[in-house]
């Protein structure tokens, strides 16, 4: 198992200069004048020259591109255009933030939807299975950022239960960070009131974010727990009189998740790169806000920087959804 | 980051935050039990980096004008010059000599007094720099052209006479010197002041966390007088306008200031709200190429000029009103009986017989800032208004770095483009010399539009320093402008913003309206 992730490791180093490759090409390619913007609408030539200059724009791409990667294995994912600030403190700031939400919302969606999955895979065409059928094609339909403006005015608005956005109400200093995670260091500092008041603003945009994923994953489950109840294991536990519960949770549970692993894994990768919207009603700061902004300015270094983080992540998510069908299923060999 | 000057036990206020479900935790509320005024300001634009001589956007004239000081403020509507850093100054008959007084209290956040000599290196900092506002001082003000006959006093002895000087003084902000010459690094303290201060304003910075919120504490060192009770103001990132509304309801924020017209309507009731309409210096129109294609033709422009529904064009801008010439109402120089085009199909007709194609069969290509709502419907009326005269219209939505390049040369630049103009400081020379000097061709303010005789004006006006004379010269440069038909003269969209009603002392100036002045504000 160790020589797999090792290799798996060693196959990420190609994966990040392809990436980094690609992301300079489309920063060429890609019509606009950054620089220009960058500089502002009164800035003379000279004065877009010097800035140019400044951030090395003026050399030939493949001379860009060398310096970045030099600075790359330095850890310095460069500077931004716009504020100057470096990329890799910007990410290091948004990109905990972002986690924590993704995490919230994956587990909300695989906490509840893969017993649901189960549950209507069980009571297939009776009523629990209809109720579920139709909430998972609303769910899935509706807009994230709809779903979260209708939570805000009921949760927020309305019956002023949770607060309307942010991680933290303003008037609160933050726990020292440790992880970035609000909930993690709140609870490592001991403090149970911020863990709660963390919680609260963690609760709406992890509900926004989950429902898609907790759809999909509730359907995937539910189709394969179908197809693993007809298998000829199952019939021969049920015909020697085994218990149903311990027929379903013990053998086709176990099953029936290993093809809903892959989804899960797919989904983690979709919702990092995929938070801007449930960001922006929640003023979540996140990594998801920083990469649009960047994109929409043609400030290439943040968006090459986010890109290199989204990759890793969604390579070592996969990586560790691999290494979950083994512990799941033990015939699962590593090669 | 954090400060002494803020000194509530976080196991306090959590335990007021966070007390249960049932409770929700109103910040506004928690400062009030507290004790302590924090003005919580709702904003869509983060904060790009401390900075005085690099950061542009409202968001950093909101912090710079609050933790910085410059020589002169603006005040008022019209912005009138106050005093800041300089308690009053003289300007010589011929325009070209300023002598600013300091006020002896003035005092940095270190305990330092400003002195002459931290002015001195404040501007030649801006504009060794060249970045940030320093355009607004580009060829007026030099290096060499800054003494200090002695630690109070500072001279300017300007390139050239200009009439704007002291509305632009109040865009350059003065750093303290030792400390920034402590932490100069290899590019003149850039980097060290992307976060960290070096400023004499009534407030510095008690906390931030980039992306969330910039927390000012009063600095205890603030010497200007008069001001409200505040003791702190929060710039808070809120980057849904219906989320800044919401916040604004329930009294989370007491300002928001980048609320739209559907906000303002539904803000009409809402108790405890104050809403803010004003008309601002910020102008939008569409430019056409006056340079390459049809439209070089002037007839078909004049045609086009009345054949735009106008009305239709302001009732999709929610608050606002129609332009009446180039410079926006209200500023020096406006004249309020210029006769501007307005929608006449009769004349529309009249100016397409004298053109090549008098009876259209033709299209004409307009582009749009992508995802931009309001420019999109503007395009839609075009569409509309076009077809009245026989002519077809290509919309295209671009991203808007490509909507600047395509502002390199006349032959990229699209029949229409629309464009949004703010002025940076309360005088006609900004908007004039941004949208219709040729020397700014290549640029997206105006990228093609060149006439010698309105260049003439436009530099008469920057060097003429007696009002009477600078209105007749600016009176001229708008006709001028009106025959030439360079634009279609859109709306002057008023700035929202809401208030909490607790909020006192406010006073609109349409400058730079959104980056609040918190000092004279208190919270009742």
């Amino acid at each position: 198992m160790l020589y797999f992730i090792l290799r798996r490791c060693v196959m990420l180093i190609p994966v990040l200069i392809g990436l980094t490759l690609v992301m300079f090409a489309i920063a060429r390619l890609l019509p606009g004048d950054p620089v220009g913007l960058a500089a502002g609408p009164n800035a003379t030539q000279e004065e877009i020259a010097a800035l140019a200059r400044e951030f090395g724009l003026d050399k030939p791409i493949w001379v860009q591109y060398a310096n970045y990667v030099g600075g790359l294995l330095q850890g310095d994912l460069g500077t931004s255009l716009l504020t100057r600030r470096p990329v890799a403190a910007d990410i290091a700031a948004f990109l905990p933030a972002t986690l924590e939400l993704v995490i919230a919302a994956m587990t909300i969606a695989v906490v509840v939807g893969i017993p649901l999955g189960l549950v209507t895979a069980v009571w297939r065409n009776r009523w629990p299975d209809y109720v579920s059928q139709v909430l998972a094609i609303g769910a899935i339909s509706m807009p994230r950022f709809f779903l979260g403006l209708l939570l805000q005015l009921c949760f927020a608005m309305w019956l002023m239960w949770l607060p309307l956005g942010g991680r933290l109400p303003i008037i609160v200093f933050p726990p020292p960070t440790v992880t970035g995670f609000l909930t993690i260091d709140t609870l490592i500092a001991g403090d149970l009131e911020a863990f709660w008041t963390a919680l609260r603003h963690l609760a709406m945009p992890a509900i926004a974010m989950s429902l898609s994923p907790l759809a999909t994953i509730m359907r995937m489950m539910r189709a394969s727990t179908i197809e693993v109840m007809n298998q000829d294991y199952v019939m021969t536990a049920r015909a020697l009189g085994l218990p149903r519960g311990k027929i379903i949770l013990k053998y086709v549970a176990r099953n029936a998740v290993s093809a809903t692993l892959t989804v899960i894994g797919l989904y983690f990768g979709w919702l990092l790169g995929g938070t801007v919207l449930v960001e922006t009603v929640f003023d979540w700061p996140g990594l998801g806000l920083y990469a649009t902004k960047a994109i929409i300015s043609q400030d290439m270094m943040p968006v090459i920087g986010v890109a290199l983080v989204i990759g890793l992540l969604f390579v070592v998510a996969n990586l560790i959804i691999d290494l979950a069908y083994g512990v799941i299923n033990p015939k699962v060999r590593y090669s | 980051m954090t400060s002494s000057s803020f000194h509530l036990s976080r196991r306090g206020l959590l335990a007021m935050a966070g007390a249960g479900l049932a409770t929700a935790s109103l910040p506004s509320q928690l400062f009030a039990q507290s004790g302590r005024n924090i003005l919580v300001v709702a904003s869509g634009q983060d904060i790009p980096n401390f900075d005085p001589h690099t950061a542009t956007g409202y968001s950093a004239s909101f912090f710079m004008r609050n933790v910085y000081d410059p020589l002169v403020r603006v005040e008022g509507s019209p912005p009138e010059p106050r005093p800041a850093l300089a308690e009053s100054w003289d300007v010589s008959d011929d325009g070209l000599t300023y002598r600013f007084n300091l006020n002896p209290a003035a005092t940095f956040h270190s305990g330092n007094s400003v002195t002459s000599e931290d002015v001195i290196y404040s501007f030649q900092r801006a504009l060794e720099l060249a970045k940030g506002n320093s355009w607004m001082i580009r060829g007026v003000v030099t290096p060499e052209g800054i003494t200090a006959p002695d630690a109070r006093t500072v001279e300017f002895q300007l390139a050239k006479p200009f009439a704007a000087f002291l509305q632009v003084l109040p865009w350059i902000f003065v750093v303290e010197k030792a400390a920034v010459e402590a932490n100069l690094g290899d590019d003149m303290g850039q980097s060290w002041l992307l976060t960290n201060t070096a400023g004499s304003g009534p407030f510095q910075v008690a906390r931030y966390q980039v992306g969330t919120l910039y927390h000012l504490g009063r600095a205890e060192t603030s010497w200007q007088e008069g001001g409200g009770n505040l003791d702190g103001v929060i710039w808070q990132i809120v980057r849904e306008t219906a989320t800044q509304r919401l916040m604004l309801q329930r009294g989370e924020a007491h300002i928001a200031v980048d609320l739209t017209s559907e906000d303002m309507e539904s803000l009409a009731d809402a108790p405890g709200v104050v809403r803010v309409m004003e008309p601002e210096y910020r102008t939008f129109s569409i430019k056409m190429n006056t340079e390459h294609g049809p439209l070089a033709d002037i007839n078909l422009r004049k045609a086009i000029v009345h054949a735009v529904n106008y009305e239709a064009i302001r009732d999709s801008a929610g608050f606002a009103d129609l332009m009446t010439g180039p410079l926006p109402t209200g500023i020096l120089g406006h004249d309020p009986a210029l006769e501007v085009p307005r929608m006449d199909l009769d004349k529309a007709r009249e100016y397409m017989a004298k053109t090549e194609r008098p009876d259209g069969g033709f299209s004409l290509r307009m582009v749009h800032v992508s995802g931009l709502e309001q420019q999109r419907r503007w395009a839609l009326i075009m569409l509309d208004s076009l077809k009245q005269i026989g002519i077809d219209l290509e919309i295209q939505p671009l991203k808007w770095p490509d909507m600047v390049a395509a502002c390199a040369s006349p032959e990229t630049f699209p029949d229409f483009f629309p464009v949004y103009q703010t002025a940076n400081y309360g005088d006609p020379d900004n908007i004039a010399f941004a949208a219709y000097h040729s020397s700014r061709n290549g640029g997206w303010q105006n990228a093609v539009y060149s006439n010698p005789e309105v260049d003439a004006l436009i530099e008469a006006g920057r060097t003429e320093i007696e009002p009477e004379k600078r209105a007749e010269i600016y009176g001229e440069f708008q006709r001028k402008v009106v025959a030439d038909a360079p634009d279609i003269f859109g709306v002057l969209e008023l700035r929202k913003i809401g208030l909490r009603d607790s909020v006192q002392n406010y006073q609109f100036t349409p400058v730079a309206s959104n980056a609040i002045q918190a000092w004279p504000l208190s919270i009742g």
